[in-house]
């Protein structure tokens, strides 16, 4: 169910209805109702069930045997049983693709004439974001952190709860158990916040996100036609086109579920005023990040193997550089996976994984070089020139990786870049080229003002939660920013073919 | 051992992992209040502390202590 349509609308306002009017020790069990309906709605056939069942029985299961044997040898074999078998499921159902490339790409080498057909496997929607959250509950029962949960259909519910299953954030359930489980009564001030940041999720996606999706699309389906500053553009909007989408799902569904009284983690701050790509992704995908630092990246980091690497280098090399490695090669592991986990592809492993370590890597590595020539020719780095330099930096660093993120291949990617550097900076001042590509001048000023507002917001949202704010003030100027929302949505919302065309970036993982 | 002791041994370990000679820490401080200590540095100070105690910290402790406060809850608790 995409998040925008009529159907979600109108499946959330019923869902919310009857939340609130049913004896409150029924509500965690019509969420799971509503949530199994939301999951298999489109998307139902028993292989699907299946698969959903593995995954609930495998973590639920895994989780109460652990609890049971605490302390026994056994219960490290149950661990590791359980999280192959949903990271099995993950890979087979999400990554199958990458393998069979692969496969063709050696015989290619090698001269072997066989090529194998890429399959194309029908996943229940949601899959890549339960199997890491349920992943993170066995372990976490297994370190302690929390107990299991005893009633299946709970844990159910908390693996489906309906708003996460299109685009995250990724939820612990040491924080979700009193939540989900608790009886909530219908709050207006949550009512309010849920509602306001629900429109302004609808804002970013229809008359932002889906807007600059129209130019970027034209740019990518012909980029021998648009190139040069065509592209440069529509690489510098996919990221924005990324960010309004994702981060306005995001909001829409936490906005449902404040409504609801369930508080969600944030997944987003304002990325854009990053100063350096390593702060970029502490402010992008912040669950998936703190995700992977605790299941994957400090176990390793602390693992006999790497801490013996680490003992060994710092003899031949010295304590700065052992500390380096030690840090550098876990988290090259960590990227890659979260390429890998972005999508069966090498263009998501390049983009969303190796080209986001070696900008860090570059930028750690180089720090003290740019600290020396910044001190020699007397620069003060706390200057608003300078920062303004250094966000502008990290978000083109960051648009042009995801050239590979938007692109199909690698090969396509290579060849978009090559057109890149066609000398056509004219487009941007003839006044007509830029209003060819599917928006017109009109859109263009909207689109303006729009991300205008977005940075405004953005850059506030730093220092304070801007919503709430607006909450404090008195009612004639709440109801004017939720109106102004509201009309903006539905007068600038891209209602069009081209949003017919535009789907849900992240809903694909 | 005693807290105090606790506090002055794992003072000097922050100040040697983070080579910053004008760390203090106490019960309240946390990550937000040492400039360097960030996710990627949290690793190398665990496993400088687990050195400089002989104890070994499990990762759900790893993953949740709040301050140094729950940090030397863990180590007295080992220690004893």
């Amino acid at each position: 169910m995409i998040l925008t349509t009529f159907n979600f609308l109108f499946f959330a306002v019923i869902t919310i209805l009857i939340y609130f009017i049913i004896p409150k020790k029924l509500q965690w069990l019509f969420l799971l109702v509503s949530s199994f309906y939301f999951l298999f709605y489109k998307s139902f056939s028993i292989l699907n069930l299946i698969y959903v069942m593995i995954i609930l029985i495998t973590s639920w299961g895994a989780g109460l045997i652990i609890d049971k044997f605490k302390n026994k040898k056994i219960v490290k074999y149950v661990l590791i049983i359980s999280v192959l078998i949903i990271l099995g499921e993950l890979v087979f159902l999400k990554d199958s693709n990458l393998f069979i490339t692969t496969i063709n790409h050696l015989c290619n080498l090698m001269g072997i004439n066989k090529q194998f057909d890429l399959v194309y496997r029908n996943a229940p929607i949601g899959i890549s974001y339960y199997s890491l959250i349920m992943i993170g509950y066995i372990i976490d029962v297994y370190r302690g952190v929390c107990k299991p949960q005893k009633n299946i259909l709970k844990c159910a519910l908390f693996m489906s709860y309906f708003p996460i299953l299109t685009s995250g954030p990724f939820i612990r359930y040491n924080d979700m158990e009193d939540k989900l489980f608790g009886k909530h009564k219908f709050n207006y001030d949550n009512f309010c916040y849920g509602l306001t940041r629900v429109c302004w999720g609808l804002f970013k996606i229809l008359v932002i996100s889906q807007r600059l999706a129209i130019f970027v699309n034209t740019v990518y389906a012909d980029y021998y036609t648009y190139n040069g500053f065509y592209i440069i553009i529509a690489a510098m909007f996919f990221v924005l086109q990324l960010y309004t989408n994702f981060s306005g799902s995001i909001d829409v569904i936490m906005g449902v579920s404040k409504i609801m009284g369930i508080d969600l983690p944030e997944n987003f701050t304002s990325p854009f005023y990053s100063r350096t790509i390593t702060e970029l992704w502490r402010n992008w995908h912040i669950t998936l990040g703190a995700w992977l630092k605790d299941y994957i990246f400090y176990p390793l980091m602390k693992s006999d193997f790497i801490q013996n690497l680490g003992k060994f280098f710092k003899k031949i090399f010295g304590k700065k550089v052992s500390k380096k490695i030690t840090l550098y090669l876990p988290m090259l592991i960590m990227w890659i996976l979260i390429g890998i986990w972005h999508g069966g592809a090498y263009t998501f492993i390049i983009s969303s994984g190796i080209l986001q370590f070696i900008f860090i890597f570059l930028e750690d590595t180089l720090a003290p070089l740019a600290k020396k020539i910044n001190k020699k020719l007397n620069i003060n780095t706390e200057t608003f020139g300078y920062k303004f330099y250094q966000c502008v930096r990290t978000y083109l660093l960051f648009s042009f990786s995801m050239i590979f993120f938007r692109a199909n291949t690698v090969g396509e990617a290579i060849g978009i870049i090559k057109n890149m550097f066609a000398w056509n900076p004219w487009i941007l001042l003839d006044h007509t080229s830029l209003y060819t590509l599917g928006l017109d001048m009109l859109d263009f000023k909207v689109l303006m003002i729009s991300l205008v507002v977005l940075f405004v917001v953005g850059r506030m949202q730093m220092k304070f939660d801007v919503i709430k704010k607006v909450f404090e003030q008195n009612i004639v100027f709440r109801w004017i920013v939720l109106y102004l929302l509201i009309f903006s949505i539905i007068i600038f919302g891209m209602y069009g073919p081209g949003y017919d065309a535009a789907t849900f970036i992240y809903r694909q993982f | 051992m005693k807290r105090e002791e606790i506090f002055e041994r794992l003072n000097n370990v922050f100040r040697d992992v983070f080579d910053d000679e004008s760390i203090t820490v106490s019960e309240k401080t946390t990550s937000a209040d040492i400039e360097d200590w960030d996710s990627l540095e949290h690793i190398n100070l665990i496993v400088a502390v687990e050195q400089e105690f002989g104890i070994k910290f499990n990762m759900g402790e790893v993953t949740t202590m709040k301050n140094v406060g729950e940090m030397v809850n863990i180590i007295e608790s080992r220690v004893k």
